[in-house]
């Protein structure tokens, strides 16, 4: 190293800091130890650097800075903490609306099971319907069923096969037809009364809720006792007026 | 980390440095109170992040300075400058010189620096920093601050005789 390179070095010196220790500015130090004139120069640099040093260090911090800096961060965390205690507030309104709405609202019932059928076809036949087909004769309530497209291919028991029939009428359920066969126990009927003992045939599938097995299911709903069996892809259900012994002779 | 950190000794302990290093960037009390503001509103969202607790000083004249180049709207290049010898063109300038002068006319000296050696020589007499963390501060390599120090001492010295400038343009700017 000679002494140019020592001088360019040793620029970068400050006085009392760690840049002695740096390996470069450390091995121009001891140069300027063996050097006089670099010492010289050395001297007067640092005196210099110290005072232009000491320009900068005497910039004056604007009194109040630091109050300032601490009292806006502090109203900046105010501010979010405002902000943030809104979204929490309208985040309860906005579960507490939706909660009240659950409440508030009724909740959508099922309108496809058994008893909400029996119910329907009960109520039917109570309060009076007008019959699609007068007819006594059996096939062509069938005929007339399947051309109205509802369900035609029914089984009757062998019991019910021998009241007589007077006549049918097309039903609705679940958009889809409900066969309503009337028929007559024997009793005698009131005037204006054309049959007192009614059998419904639907699609099973529509009708929710029905309980597994074939066998007859009695059940009394308005005046009418009801018995409720399946078979094969159909669900029937027969009402008459009495009790469960009434019907059970048509089964 | 910035929970770790109390806000306001962290202010009480950088404020006056950070100030006069943005002063010395921008010559301008307002904007100077501006960017230290912002440094620690900066640090007040993202500090946290900071891992190291020693990097603090660091992370905070870092921030100030990105603050700074990002006002002023303005493409700089941090080209890495070869050490040359700057000292054998260097005036003399005494002690007796500088200390006639007072800190308005060594900030205006300073301002008339090529844009990338203001930051540096900045930081150098404001000794807060070593020449590692002043190169952490501006991202630049070591090698490049130093170099960037050395051409910029001695264009300021330049500057505060007078003396016409004696010093090649650096390479690369």
């Amino acid at each position: 190293m000679n002494r140019d390179e020592a001088k360019n070095i040793l620029l970068l010196l400050r006085h009392d800091t760690a840049d002695a220790k740096d390996p470069q500015i450390a091995e121009a130090l001891a140069l300027a130890k063996r050097d006089p004139e670099l010492a010289v120069w050395l001297e007067a640099h640092c005196a210099r650097q110290l005072a232009v040093g000491e320009k900068f260090r005497q910039i004056a911090v604007p009194a109040g800075l630091k109050e300032q800096i601490i009292s806006e961060q502090a109203a900046s965390e105010r501010r979010i903490s405002r902000r943030q205690t809104l979204r929490f507030a309208l985040a309860v309104v906005i579960l507490l609306f939706g909660a009240l709405a659950v409440f508030w609202f009724p909740h959508r019932a099922p309108d496809d099971t058994l008893a909400i059928y029996q119910n329907q076809m009960v109520s039917i036949a109570l309060r009076g319907y007008g019959m699609d087909l007068v007819t006594n004769d059996p096939a062509q309530i069938r005929t007339f069923l399947a051309q109205k497209q509802a369900p035609s291919d029914y089984v009757l028991p062998a019991a019910l096969q021998k009241a007589g029939v007077v006549g049918c009428a097309v039903e609705g359920w679940q958009n889809a037809k409900v066969s309503m066969i009337c028929f007559r126990t024997g009793k005698i009927l009131a005037p204006g009364e054309p049959s007192d003992l009614w059998l419904f045939v639907v699609d099973r599938t529509l009708v929710n809720g029905l309980s597994a097995g074939n066998l007859p299911q009695f059940s009394k709903v308005n005046r009418l006792v009801t018995a409720t069996w399946t078979q094969g892809d159909k669900l029937y259900l027969l009402g008459t007026e009495g009790g469960e012994q009434a019907i059970r002779k048509f089964l | 980390m910035a929970d770790s950190v109390n806000f306001e000794n962290l202010v009480a302990s950088y404020y006056g440095p950070l100030y006069q290093f943005a002063f010395s960037l921008t010559r301008d009390e307002a904007d100077s109170c501006d960017l230290v503001q912002q440094t620690f509103c900066i640090w007040a969202a993202k500090g946290h992040q900071l891992r190291d607790n020693t990097k603090v000083k660091t992370w905070l004249f870092t921030t100030l300075h990105r603050e700074f180049l990002s006002a002023r709207r303005k493409e700089v290049r941090f080209p890495h400058i070869d050490l040359e010898y700057a000292a054998a063109e260097l005036p003399v300038v005494s002690p007796v010189t500088v200390n006639q002068l007072d800190a308005a006319q060594v900030l205006a000296a300073l301002a008339q620096l090529d844009e990338v050696f203001q930051a540096p020589v900045a930081l150098f007499y404001l000794q807060d920093c070593s020449y590692n963390e002043i190169a952490d501060i501006l991202e630049v390599p070591l090698g490049t601050v130093k170099s960037r120090l050395t051409r910029g001492i001695a264009r300021l010295h330049q500057l505060l005789t007078g003396e016409k400038n004696k010093m090649p343009k650096p390479k690369n700017l």
